[in-house]
């Protein structure tokens, strides 16, 4: 489904990606690890299109199309997913609006219905209740004063509304407590089918406890430096990234 | 009385520039003397020749010499054109759909180039059998009516409260002198007014016509009410004109006093306006001010906290496109101790536009317990479009809670992304993300139909 070659990408003139290659096929979870600063957002941001980003040099291609020259909402339209690490405030907007824009643009490019505001309204309340989530805050201005967890749970929420293939879900666990990381692992869980594939994004071996990845993959200085299955994540817990610099540096 | 302090307000130094930008205004005011006004009450009269010599003394301010509040917006385009009064002739073939607000009960006065057009303007039903013969709408004392009526009724009231708070500004000066028609808003001590009071100014565009249209509102002890005053250009290519009103407002002790401000004027078009307030014991005034439109749009809003427990909530919406300038001046001034102002002003600015915010805070001696905040964020969408944005706090009282900020900035290109990314389109994405920034200001309209209609009015605008 995901098909990444030899992708370099830069962000303000400074290389960040050095050579990434990656397959992921639908049905699986991949996990990418790695320090802080090693590039994982970078990698996201770039395959969801963020324009702040720039490919220099590889290819990322998606059911077998070139992304490379897509906007990141032709992105969003074939099924490509970004939870952000940091969702984004938006006061003003209300979150339901929002997100049914969303909807509607997707569906609308699909040449599928699109929905009043009536039934999207029974739509996000369905959702809601499948990830657990307090219906009230769509009301509210996208993010804005939500806490940490509540931002995560809202971007789990605009997944379940758009119902896309390929979810990357950048530091989906940061900021949640031990009940929330287990409650948003159910709904990451729940929501997946064998035609979805899913690029974990995380800093702890902790959320692989709740979302068993097919493989694990750990990302140094903008390269992927280890690849393997679970027991990767759980050798990275125990002994930390350096040993894996020094095997890179060797 | 509320206005600038002196000193600020107008340099005497401030000379004309030009006579003859002035002496068209003297010898209109000349002809107008002998037939228009000949039948205006002493008083009036007397105001007027005092009016038409401050503005012959001042004449248009000009940026020059340290006239502080004039420093960034030229008005020798307006001076250097020539005006005239309108006949009134202009109002056949008006289509009020556009400007109907979506409520079956209204107060509605409308004027089409300055001249009063029954045929436009309405009552609630309910009240039409309460209907005094010469005094407008009234009702239990109510009186939404013209102002040239209540002038010619010799009626207390008018000669009470008019031009009291107003100052000598040019360009007030000159709304005094002219003064023809307008609205006489009284509310009586306990009445709530259930029903939206809608002013409604055309202009035509037919011809180069000067207008000034004054409104007087007192509101009552305790009394509720909400006011819409609309400044609409009846066809954009219009022939250019200018709008110079003057609106003065007193509230007593506990009155709530919603006032809404919506204006639209032609690309083209002059609009000058300056609003006087003076908030009574405990008493509200809720102020929205909607620029949308117009060529040269200069504001004044002086907000005087008069007595303990006055308060005043000030939003303000000013958009500019084009080579359009806009400039809001406030003036808050905390008079008395408890007083407490909110305000937030948001500028929208493409195209080669400039937008101008003073936020003046004043707080005296006396007016201990103060609470005053004051927020000017603006948007600023191309590389030619510009904004000046400046408080100007003077705080001369120690118990006080004061916060004042600016803020200048484009569409967040990370906002942007984040829509992008859920299937928006860049100009969906920025269209949602402007809507968002203006919501906090429309939804101070709490009137829903109100709300209905200016909402409509600025997402026609932002689209
Ligand atoms: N928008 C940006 N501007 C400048 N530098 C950036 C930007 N985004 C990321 N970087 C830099 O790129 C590097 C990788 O960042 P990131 O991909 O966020 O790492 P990770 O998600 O692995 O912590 C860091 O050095 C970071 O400072
Ligand atoms: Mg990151």
């Amino acid at each position: 489904m995901l098909d990444i070659i030899d992708l370099h990408a830069e962000v303000a003139g400074v290389e960040i990606l050095k050579g990434v290659t990656l397959h992921v096929d639908a049905g699986e979870v991949h996990a990418i690890m790695g320090p802080n600063g090693s590039g994982k957002s970078t990698l996201a941001n770039v395959i969801a299109g963020n324009p702040a980003y720039r490919v220099t040099a590889g290819t990322i291609e998606f059911e077998g199309e070139d992304l490379g020259t897509l906007a990141p909402e032709e992105r969003a339209r074939r099924g490509v997913f970004l939870s952000f690490q940091h969702p984004i405030e938006i006061p003003g907007l209300r979150m339901d609006h929002f997100i049914r824009a969303g909807y509607n643009s997707v569906m609308k490019s699909r040449e599928e219905d699109q929905l009043d505001p009536l039934k999207f309204d029974r739509l996000i309340r369905a959702k809601a209740k499948v990830i657990d989530m307090d219906a009230t805050l769509t009301k509210r201005a996208v993010n804005e004063g939500f806490s940490g967890g509540e931002k995560k749970r809202n971007e789990i929420l605009q997944m379940a509304v758009l119902e896309p293939k390929l979810r990357i879900l950048d530091e989906i666990d940061s900021g949640l407590d031990v009940d929330a990381l287990r409650s948003v692992s159910a709904s990451i869980n729940e929501l997946m089918t064998p035609e979805k594939a899913t690029l974990l994004v995380t800093h702890y071996e902790r959320l692989l406890t709740y979302i068993q990845p097919n493989q694990v993959h750990i990302l140094m200085d903008g390269r992927i430096v280890a690849s393997g299955g679970k027991e990767l994540a759980r050798e990275i817990e125990i002994k930390g990234y350096d040993w894996l610099a020094e095997r890179q540096g060797a | 009385m509320t206005g600038w302090p002196s000193g600020r307000a107008h340099s005497n130094s401030t000379m004309p520039q030009n006579d003859s930008q002035e002496s068209h205004y003297l010898s209109m005011f000349a002809a107008f003397e002998k037939n228009g006004a000949s039948d205006s009450p002493d008083w009036l009269k007397t105001l007027r020749r005092e009016a038409i010599a401050d503005f012959e003394r001042n004449g248009f301010p000009t940026a020059r010499r340290g006239n502080e509040l004039w420093k960034y917006t030229d008005v020798r385009p307006l001076a250097n054109h020539v005006f005239a009064r309108s006949d009134g002739s202009n109002h056949e073939q008006i289509d009020f759909a556009a400007y109907k607000l979506p409520c079956p009960r209204v107060h509605q006065l409308v004027f089409v180039d300055g001249h009063y057009a029954a045929d436009l303007s309405t009552e609630p039903p309910s009240q039409s059998a309460h209907r005094a013969e010469t005094i407008g709408h009234r009702s239990e004392g109510l009186i939404v009516g013209r102002l040239s009526e209540a002038i010619q009724e010799r009626l207390p009231l008018v000669e009470q409260y008019f031009n009291k708070q107003v100052g000598s500004s040019a360009f007030a000066s000159l709304n005094t002198a002219f003064v023809e028609d307008g609205a006489l808003i009284y509310i009586p001590d306990g009445v709530s007014v259930h029903e939206p009071i809608y002013l409604l100014f055309i202009t035509t565009g037919r011809s180069q016509v000067v207008t000034h249209p004054r409104v007087l509102v007192i509101a009552g002890v305790n009394s509720k009410s909400t006011i819409i005053q609309g400044y609409e250009s009846l066809i954009t290519d219009a022939k250019p004109g200018f709008t110079n009103a003057v609106t003065e407002i007193v509230t007593h002790s506990g009155a709530v006093l919603n006032h809404y401000k919506l204006q639209r004027e032609a690309a083209n078009a002059y609009h000058i306006s300056s609003t006087h307030a003076t908030i009574g014991r405990d008493s509200h005034l809720a102020s929205v001010a909607l620029d949308l439109d117009g060529g040269l749009v200069r504001n004044d809003l002086c907000v005087k906290l008069a007595e303990p427990g006055a308060s005043v909530k000030l939003d303000g919406l000013y958009i500019g496109e084009g080579e359009r300038h806009v400039d809001n001046h406030t003036f808050v001034d905390h008079f008395a101790p408890r007083t407490s102002s909110n305000e937030v002003y948001k500028g929208i600015l493409t195209g080669a536009s400039r937008g101008v915010f003073v936020g003046q805070v004043m707080v005296r001696p006396e007016a201990q317990q103060t609470i005053a905040h004051q927020l000017n964020k603006n948007m600023v969408l191309s590389d030619e479009a510009e904004i000046d944005s400046q408080p100007m706090l003077e705080i001369f009282a120690d118990d006080v809670q004061c916060t004042h900020g600016a803020t200048v900035g484009r569409l967040d290109a990370t906002a942007v992304f984040y829509l992008n990314s859920r299937g928006l389109s860049t100009q969906e994405a920025q269209q949602l993300l402007i809507q968002g920034f203006v919501s906090e200001v429309l939804s101070a309209i709490v009137d829903d139909a109100i709300r209905q209609y200016t909402d409509d009015a600025v997402l026609t605008k932002l689209v």
